[in-house]
């Protein structure tokens, strides 16, 4: 995990734990085993976080191929 | 804790240079998805000999072609139903809207996923927190909820936000004016056309807005009117409190540019997610503050179908954010939308826009719904009749206001002459959505006059 956001600005504390969120949500997102109520709510959180790291400069990049 | 001024404080201030930078890094990555994944891109790419990795800095956009509307529908009639553009499976896809289709063509039909739905909400939090909208708020959507985008985003936003959202929904307007005052609502949202029509039939329900409601933002969308200086007094007179204009469009999904609090007689651009050029019309070379152009939008939210330098026919003039106090660093549509390029009408050697026409008509509260009707006279001459309705009780200025209106419109159109006509009150269309406010009755060579 990155410890700079894409202006190459260090991460405060908060935006290093938005951003181990995300990417805890999207390996989430990449397991096959979940049943539909914790695949499809675990997309909505995903998107949620993606919003968040992406307004605060964290990442930019695309997940529909995770479905989201 | 008193709430922050700005929906997005890291971004919002950024200084432009790092705004800039940041604006490279996502092109960047944006044209390389646009190549690996949407064949409409990956074509118009290599035909202009583009790949993103000359992407070095911001000017480099120069090298990626102009995309336009009719390219895109030229896209959607060889592959129906959305074309090559699409950039991703459309399963991925949770909604489906298409354009209002205002110009009478093909719409534009456009899908998003979940992210992108997180995404064009967030794009009006942006503007509804820059106006001052705040979790106490009731915001009441004075909307059908239909196919056209309109103000879903603003919907989803506003829950975002955490305010109460009213849906109005497919309701007459005197239920509507009914809810906003019994519920205490204090944020309306509508076209500028429909919060006129709001008022007018507050009034006729002898209900005085301005004293009986609690509303004290009005939020505007989706017709230009919302930064004409004389439709905004009218409004924010009748209304008795403050409005704001925000504009969008379906081909993005969401607003782009939204007036802040301190109302600086024009709209922010949300610069972290969008490149928004202004270019000369027909050359397409880029023209500087100050100078009137077409804007070309790239948008960072939606992959599904990505746009790049994306024509919209819209007229603007952009300014430095200097001429707004409230500290955003992103630059400033002085005016707002102006009006559309496509929307010019040549009578007799002269250019007639609707938005012009609007904000001389506005100027007279006497005024309630006009139209601009063209019609041929003879079958030689081209004539340009206003049509309009005067607010009832009203009706004994008809006289002076035909004569002044007839001298402001020829004064602003090189001498041209306006027919100016009274028409009944309540004989003119009204409109929930994008209003249709000229007629073009003209015949078509090649087509049989009526």
């Amino acid at each position: 995990m990155s410890d700079v956001d894409l202006l190459n600005k260090p991460l405060t504390d908060s935006e290093r734990e938005a951003l181990r969120i995300y990417q805890a949500l999207k390996d989430l997102a990449g397991l096959d085993d979940l049943p539909p109520c914790a695949a499809r709510n675990v997309r909505k959180a995903l998107a949620c976080m993606w919003q968040v790291t992406n307004d605060l400069d964290l990442q930019f990049e695309q997940l529909y191929d995770l479905g989201v | 804790m008193p709430y922050p001024e700005f929906w997005n404080p890291k971004n919002e201030t950024l200084p432009k240079e790092e705004l800039r930078l940041l604006q490279l890094y996502k092109l960047r990555r944006l044209c390389e998805w646009a190549y690996a994944r949407s064949p409409f891109h990956r074509r118009r790419f290599d035909a202009a000999g583009f790949g993103p990795e000359q992407l070095k800095t911001l000017d480099d956009i120069r090298r990626i072609p102009f995309m336009t509307r009719e390219q895109w529908m030229e896209s959607q009639l060889e592959k129906p139903m959305f074309g090559d553009l699409v950039a991703t499976d459309q399963t991925h896809a949770i909604r489906y809207h298409l354009t209002s289709g205002t110009t009478g063509r093909t719409p534009i039909r456009v899908l998003d996923s979940t992210k992108d739905w997180e995404w064009i909400s967030e794009m009006w939090c942006y503007g509804f927190w820059g106006f001052g909208v705040r979790p106490e708020d009731v915001v009441y959507f004075a909307f059908g909820y239909g196919s056209f985008i309109g103000f879903w985003g603003a919907h989803y936003g506003c829950e975002k936000i955490g305010t109460l959202v009213i849906p109005g929904g497919a309701q007459t307007t005197e239920g509507r004016v009914r809810q906003i005052v019994e519920m205490g609502v204090t944020t309306v949202c509508s076209t500028p056309t429909y919060a006129l029509r709001l008022w007018q039939q507050a009034t006729e329900m002898g209900i005085d807005l301005a004293r009986d409601s609690r509303v004290n933002k009005l939020i505007v969308s989706g017709e230009p009117a919302g930064s004409i200086p004389a439709v905004k007094r009218q409004l924010e007179t009748a209304w008795g409190t403050k409005c704001g204009d925000t504009a969008g469009m379906t081909e993005i999904g969401t607003i782009m540019i939204f007036e802040c609090s301190h109302q600086p007689g024009g709209t922010h651009i949300i610069e972290d997610h969008f490149i928004e050029e202004v270019v000369h019309p027909d050359s397409g070379e880029p023209v500087g503050y100050g100078k009137l152009g077409e804007r070309a939008v790239t948008s960072f939210g939606r992959g599904f179908i990505p746009l790049i330098r994306y024509r919209s026919r819209d007229m603007v003039v952009k300014v430095p954010d200097k001429s707004c106090q409230c500290g955003r660093t992103g630059d400033i549509y002085e005016g707002g939308i102006r009006g559309r390029w496509d929307d010019m009408k040549l009578i007799r050697g002269t250019n007639v826009y609707t938005r012009a026409v609007e904000a001389i008509v506005r100027e007279y509260d006497a005024t309630d719904e006009f139209q601009i009707y063209l019609w041929r006279k003879d079958d030689i001459q081209d004539e340009i009749t206003l049509k309009v309705e005067m607010k009832p009780g009203r009706e004994a200025g008809w006289q002076e206001l035909q004569k002044k209106l007839a001298a402001d419109l020829a004064h602003a159109h090189e001498g041209l002459r306006f027919n100016i006509e009274r028409v009944d009150h309540g004989s003119l269309p009204r409109f929930e959505l994008k209003a249709k406010r000229l007629v073009d009755d003209r015949p078509v060579v090649g087509q049989h006059s009526r």
